[in-house]
């Protein structure tokens, strides 16, 4: 895919820019991945829907961190008992050490996706991951509706003028339905 | 044999003509008293740590960094700071000159810090010359019967009792120094040590607390603005004054200062007072100027904090803006322009490129702004600053009287309908606010209120006009969609009271140590929020209702008072403003908040009776241990917030910024999961013990508000809780995560040593939960836990990180 503009225009990092892929692109790598975290923020929350894929994307064995105040969707649903609350900056801290143990206990992750978070903060625990988790490489890539160019990977920006939040929530759709787990 | 002369002068016998100076000897025994009032009790010694250098407080440094290790978010991967460059550090790579991407960001977070000390610094510096010449350098610092120990921070820091104002110059001698020495660091081929650069940048956080108490003190002495006397309105009884765009009477002729120094805000409010014109024209501000302003002149208002600046210029309310330093928008010479407001630059900082007209003929100034043969005029004195604003704003109203700079229906009509909605705007907004959307709203249905309700979500920057291809006004089409509301911003707060009173702190401390105080919560700095001003009202009502106590300053401050209960009344209306369990006190300016780290020193000094004297260490390390204080600089924004809770921080308070506030690229943070970063000493036998996290970070962003609430809470843990005190922090802290996040929080466990720590309404349930979810085993006769804490909770635990301090050991080593 092309070249794309941060979402947070000036936002642009340095040499390694992350790439604008596709949403099977992600479902591909996450479908491999062997340990994938699926790390959520407050965004979210502004329709159900995401958390509903989110959700869908836990029924594939794929743990969710629940970051900012996300954890209420999944408590309205019922789901709260089955992802983790942790603060953003708190959980980027443990994903950038490899002796962490992980949610469960058994170890960090190799593939994180970031959905549904403020992007500027997003944009700088993607730069910490991608600056500093890379040995063993923790890859952090981004399935929410901007750019990211602190990813590995992100969807490009979809606006959400008329229309374009509908084409988001199908890339998601598509994004999961891609995952073979 | 060496013989000391006097002013500090070694001379070495054998070596004849070598003499050293080490400055001034600071007098061990020197008399305590207030200034003027003769001799007084015998001073205490002076303790280790007098005037700390780079190297000085490491140790203690280097003990905070172990624990809460410094955590990198780079903004930008690369370095441009020598011509070796740019360099790429992308994935931790070193740059040419051997420095890695951590060390880089430890060395920017330095240079931000230095930055932030500076403007306190050269502010301060600023401060006390303009008061020497005006008052002289013996005015006595004197803050009243209530105020004691009236600069904590220069005695703990420089083991110094300033008496009068002259005593700062030795200050900000030692201030400026050890900035230059923290600058030199930064230059390429220094420095290579991430934490090494932490170091440094605490010292320099720490120089920036001491600057902003010296500026404090200096104006307070100097205006008599509010401190410690009692019956004439100090302290918990500071009055009200008017907050908001819609408490400034437009009607009239206004001025309206902007900055962070207050003299020439002061000498316009003197003039008015001296010509009997208060009723006459308003004086209002935005940012600190008009926080301090109000410690002055009683009439003064607060248009507003940093946020709504250009929106208030933009507005051409302004007959005359004045500016001093800091946080002044740099195209403020073109907005004024636009408006025919004339601008009157104070301060050498900031001139905008104007003539400098200090010394001339008032006629003649007046005269020029008013004639608009010049935008603008430099005035460097500040007391010729309130003849000419009061001269030209009076006779500008009579100019400017029919100009409106709102837009017209028709102009808004005009402009709604010119949006492709091609969303540059949003990409430009730091907020990504959907402005696009909104005009859509207010073009295709007459719909406003999208626009309308940007108003307060937008900081004011600007940005989005910068790229809007079709060049619409976007800041004034949200306004005029928003006027109505924007008229309607009439709230209340109370002046800065500058210093907490001595007598409050010995009320206070025990249940602030003990924990039955819950927390001293202290909202301030800038306003780059996230999602409104509305959510510094929150954080200051969730903590003043539960009894915390909240002390705000700067613009969270202002911000916190636009909003209104039920009963239209705002929070500094609805609590007391005393130091005690549930006040809402504002501090004061952003060199005010010197005295919230001050009522925290104060506690370690008065309740707990630990040397004040050149002892920042031990003070720290008891702060650290057992005041349950944190920060909260929602909106934080400039390099001065980033030393300030850097200070925060050496002293041992936490801070919580937004999530704006994860660009400043470094966060302090803990992990409860490593149990062995959590060994203290306990000082009565010199055992070590593992405790639970308290506080768990010493600087973490939150995302949304409702997130910060509980974390907030979270940070207010302290060792030394007992264990009534641990059960009203967890009350507080679970009851804030049920709310906001609709669960317990995760870590809650951590903090239960006893059954007696858990809260007494809950506790069978909560026992349940630890035995159920935990796996703990509880003895349900007695109702106690047999095992699973990770300590036990022990009454006489005198937590300390430092050795020397271990009772019988140590004594006196440094
Ligand atoms: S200071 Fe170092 S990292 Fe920065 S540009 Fe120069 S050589 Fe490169
Ligand atoms: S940049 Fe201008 S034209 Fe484009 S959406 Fe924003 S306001 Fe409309
Ligand atoms: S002025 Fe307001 S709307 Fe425009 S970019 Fe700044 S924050 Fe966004």
């Amino acid at each position: 895919m092309g070249v794309e503009i941060p979402f947070d225009v000036a936002n642009i990092p340095g040499p390694e820019v992350g790439e604008v892929v596709a949403p099977e692109v992600i479902g591909s790598f996450i479908s491999s991945a062997k340990r994938p975290l699926l790390v959520v923020g407050s965004e979210i929350l502004r329709d159900d829907f995401f958390v509903e894929t989110a959700m869908e994307l836990a029924k594939k064995g794929i743990p969710i961190a629940a970051t900012g105040h996300s954890l209420r969707g999944f408590v309205e649903k019922g789901y709260g008992e089955k992802v983790s609350y942790y603060n953003l900056h708190e959980l980027t801290n443990c994903l950038r050490d490899p002796s962490w143990r992980g949610l469960d206990g058994t170890g960090n992750y190799d593939f994180v996706i970031f959905l549904g978070i403020v992007y500027y903060y997003a944009s700088q625990m993607l730069s910490c991951l991608k600056n500093f988790a890379t040995d063993p490489l923790v890859r952090a890539v981004s399935i929410d509706r901007y750019y990211h160019p602190q990813a590995r990977m992100s969807f490009a920006n979809v606006s959400a003028r008329d229309g374009e939040e509908e084409e988001y929530k199908e890339m998601l759709l598509r994004l999961a339905e891609s995952i073979k787990r | 044999m060496e013989e000391l002369k006097k002013g500090g002068i070694f001379e070495i016998s054998d070596l004849k003509n070598v003499r050293i100076s080490i400055g001034e000897i600071v007098e061990a025994g020197e008399k305590e008293g207030r200034a003027g009032e003769g001799e007084g009790k015998e001073r205490e010694p002076m303790g280790p740590h007098p005037m700390p250098r780079i190297a000085t407080l490491r140790d203690w440094d280097f003990k905070l960094l172990n624990r809460y290790k410094p955590f990198y978010a780079p903004l930008c991967d690369m370095c441009c700071l020598c011509t070796y460059g740019k360099c790429d550090l992308t994935g931790n790579k070193k740059g040419a000159c051997g420095i890695r991407m951590d060390a880089q960001h430890g060395r920017i977070v330095l240079l931000a810090c230095l930055v932030g000390c500076s403007a306190h610094c050269g502010h301060g510096r600023h401060l006390l010359h303009d008061m020497i010449k005006k008052f002289g350098r013996d005015v006595p610092i004197d803050f009243g019967p209530e105020v004691d120990i009236e600069a904590p921070l220069t005695r703990l820091v420089c083991g110094i009792k300033p008496r009068t104002i002259g005593d700062y110059e030795k200050v900000f001698n030692y201030i400026e120094e050890q900035i230059v020495q923290l600058a030199d660091a930064l230059h390429t081929g220094q420095e290579g040590s991430y934490l090494d650069f932490e170091s440094k940048a605490l010292h320099m956080g720490m120089l920036d607390s001491l600057n902003k108490e010296a500026a404090d003190i200096i104006q307070i002495a100097c205006y008599k603005m509010p401190s410690g006397f009692t019956g004439v309105g100090d302290g918990p009884d500071v009055p009200l004054v008017d907050v908001g765009i819609g408490t400034i009477e437009t009607e009239k002729p206004v001025i309206i200062v902007i900055g962070h120094n207050v003299p020439p805000a002061a000498d316009i409010g003197d003039y008015l007072t001296e010509k009997g014109l208060e009723e006459v024209v308003e004086l209002g501000g935005i940012c600190c100027t008009s926080i301090d302003t109000t410690r002055v002149y009683k009439k003064a208002k607060i248009a507003s904090a940093l946020g709504r600046q250009l929106r208030v210029l933009r507005a051409g309310i302004a007959d005359v803006v004045v500016v001093d330093e800091q946080c002044i928008r740099a195209d403020v010479l073109e907005l004024c322009q636009k408006t025919h407001s004339p601008l009157i630059a104070t301060n050498d900082k900031a001139m905008h490129g104007l003539v400098d007209r200090t010394d001339d003929d008032p006629d003649k100034i007046v005269a020029d702004l008013v004639s608009e043969r010049v935008p603008g005029v430099v005035i460097l004195e500040p007391d010729q600053v309130g003849e000419v604003a009061v001269r030209t704003a009076l006779e500008m109203d009579r100019k400017r009287r029919k100009l409106s700079f709102i837009l017209t229906d028709a102009e808004f009509k005009h402009w709604v309908g010119e949006c492709i909605q091609c969303g540059g705007c949003t990409l430009a907004c730091p907020n990504g606010l959907r402005i696009g959307e909104a005009n859509k709203s207010a073009a295709a249905l007459g719909d406003t209120k999208p626009l309308a309700d940007l108003f307060d979500l937008c900081v004011g920057c600007g940005r989005c006009e910068q790229v809007c291809k079709k060049h619409i006004p976007i800041v004034d089409v949200i306004t005029k969609a928003a006027y109505p509301q924007v008229k309607a911003e009439k709230g209340r707060m109370r002046i800065g009271r500058g210093p907490v009173w001595d007598s409050e702190i010995r009320e206070v401390g025990a249940p602030i140590v003990l924990g039955t105080i819950p927390g001293i919560i202290a909202p301030i700095g800038c306003g780059n929020y996230p999602n409104g001003t509305k959510d510094a009202w929150l954080i200051v009502k969730e903590f003043a209702e539960r009894n915390y106590i909240v002390t705000l300053t700067g613009c969270m401050a202002i911000d916190a008072a636009l909003w209104k209960d039920e009963d239209g009344k705002t929070l500094y209306e609805q609590h007391h403003g005393g130091f005690d369990a549930g006040g809402v006190l504002n501090i004061g300016s952003c060199v005010s908040n010197a005295h919230i780290h001050d009522a925290a020193i104060k506690v370690a000094s008065i309740f707990a009776g630990r040397p004040l004297r050149g002892n920042y260490e031990e003070i720290a390390d008891y702060i650290l241990s057992r005041v349950g204080a944190c920060g909260v600089a929602w909106g934080a924004m400039s390099q001065k917030a980033a030393s300030i809770a850097t200070g925060f921080n050496r002293l041992g308070v936490p801070a919580v910024v937004g999530p704006h506030g994860a660009k400043y690229r470094r966060a302090f943070l803990g992990r409860a999961d490593r149990s062995e970063d959590w060994r203290i000493i306990d000082a009565t036998d010199g055992s070590e013990v593992f405790v639970e996290p308290g506080p768990q970070h010493l600087l973490v962003a939150c995302e949304t508000v409702e997130e910060a609430l509980p974390m907030i809470a979270k940070l207010c843990f302290r060792p030394s809780d007992t264990d009534r005190g641990r059960s009203i922090k967890l009350t507080h802290y679970i009851d804030l995560s049920q709310k906001y996040l609709s669960a317990y929080p995760p870590d809650w466990h951590l903090f239960v040593r006893t059954a007696s720590d858990l809260p007494i309404a809950a506790k069978g349930e909560l026992l349940k939960k630890l035995e159920d979810e935990q796996g703990w085993v509880v003895d349900w006769k007695t109702k106690k836990i047999k095992e699973g804490p990770i300590r036990g909770y022990n009454p006489s635990f005198n937590p300390t990180n430092l050795e020397r301090l271990v009772r019988g050991r140590g004594k006196g080593k440094k």
